[in-house]
């Protein structure tokens, strides 16, 4: 490994996954690596001027980029036009500014929220464009798909080690807990909390039939900071716990009330949408370069 | 249809397509129609400044929206990234000021050189988004792409009747000759025209098996207008010939030479890359919403075009 100094920009650095880093990078200081947490209060990525003068005040060598307008399903449905042009704006801005810096390595975010609607599982990297995302979340969809064409493009176009990595569902502590727009895990357990100090049933939205793999955002940030050092690919790589480590939302919602120690009872709100049933997501990548890896057990994370 | 003045805005107005368009409103006026034809003299679209600048001087109340940053194969081979950047800027441009200021209908370009490399045929306008496009020119592809998600998520959001069309490969006089980043067809007219002069051989990039559907401008322009009065969903639509008329690369040199009286030898140089095999698209959408529309014959057009490169050399795009 270069024995350069390192400067590590993490765009989004406030939020469930930056915060994971933050933790992470605490427990395992390294002497060439200067890392720097952006937070949207300082910079509004959506505007060109305002990336360049972040990147020209810290002048970063590689940067991790988290930042995007994300939302839960709820949300992404009235909006898709909004998630589309404001990812793409951020993304652009943060690419291309690397880009001009000369940043040396740029980490993207995705989704498997991203993958095709139609499709077989598991889905894994190669994936990504096979066909239209779900109808739900597109324009959020295509703007990350499009961070995947790009990274490649810098690379073939310019040789510049770009790429991303596509994490599952994450959950935390510093997540967005809001109940319109915060996601599937965070959501219950505000319910949880709320249902507890009320003495009302949880309510939970949907079936509670549909699957997920869900990461505890340290794990998640420990894999991250291996692919900022380790990983030399442009093609994306899957971050998640394996497919034997699905769970429904119903179990989901049953683990947060049996950790908050909730007794009251568990009602499914069936006129509320599903959103995707399944979007179960092959690690045979991830464990190719990393067999060893020990993910938080869920009881724990949550 | 409402009696209202339409102001209607060409972007690329001075290009191929532009100028067929062009053509057509000349010889089928109507009283209630105004036509401004935009070249990138007047205005980058890629400044979103100079794109609010120009829609503010002009109020149009329709687009098409045809202008791209486009070239041929090989120049999309070593620029995907360029490609990208810069259709997605003047896309987002031009969608998003016709949204703010108003305008009630844009009608943007696609291309069928965007659809999935990896697919059955005939492609047809569902499959657009089915895989990853072909390799050469994959930034133009998502970059148009991206054009259909766009003005589909406008009329989501805000019922805006923001559509696109999809031609195939489009030919005709103001085309780009220019040999290294033209299209197939004028780049076969440029090199006949030369062949004749200096007296030496045709050489055709490639193998010359590729197949293609070329439609005329002029016939893709009576289409397009036809979208801007009449098309009123924001799935796009495919606007070419029939599938029967898909002809081979080599078929479409011969064509060339015989409609410019080239009697020299055709050779084809393999060290050349052919691009995609195939592109067959389905017209029968088109089919169901215009049954009799007549093509003009491709041999007709050929010699058209031919004739005009020839009288235009000097002047023209090379």
């Amino acid at each position: 490994m270069a024995a350069e100094k390192k400067v590590i920009l993490v765009t989004g650095g406030s939020g469930l996954v930056g915060k994971g880093l933050q933790h992470v990078v605490e427990q395992d200081k390294r002497a060439d690596e200067t890392w720097v947490f952006l937070s949207s209060k300082e910079a509004d990525l959506t505007k060109q001027d305002e990336t360049q003068a972040i990147f020209e005040k810290h002048r970063p060598t590689h940067v991790i980029h988290l930042a995007a307008k994300v939302g839960g399903l709820y949300k992404n449905l009235n909006s898709n036009l909004d998630f589309f042009r404001d990812n793409m704006a951020i993304n652009d801005n943060v690419l291309n500014t690397s880009y001009k810096t000369g940043v040396r390595k740029v980490i993207s975010c995705l989704s498997t929220c991203i993958f095709p609607d139609k499709t077989t599982f598991p889905v894994d990297e190669t994936m990504i464009h096979n066909g239209a995302p779900h109808q739900s979340n597109y324009g959020y969809a295509y703007a990350k798909r499009m961070l995947d064409v790009q990274s490649r493009a810098y690379h073939a176009q310019h040789g510049r080690n770009f790429t991303s990595v596509v994490p599952t569902n994450v959950y935390g502590p510093h997540d967005n807990f809001n109940l319109e727009d915060g996601h599937v895990l965070p959501g219950l357990m505000h319910k949880v909390y709320m249902a507890k100090k009320e003495g009302s049933p949880l309510t939970v939205w949907g079936t509670g039939k549909p699957l997920r793999q869900f990461i505890f955002s340290r794990d998640l940030a420990k894999l991250i900071i291996w692919v900022m050092r380790e990983y030399e690919e442009a093609d994306p790589i899957i971050l998640s716990v394996g497919e034997e480590d699905e769970v429904t939302v119903k179990d989901a919602a049953l683990a947060v009330a049996e950790a908050m120690n909730f007794k009251g009872e568990v009602i499914f709100d069936t006129t509320k949408s599903d959103g995707q049933t399944k979007k179960t997501a092959s690690i045979v990548k991830l464990r190719r370069y990393l067999p060893n890896f020990k993910f938080t057990p869920m009881k724990e994370g949550t």
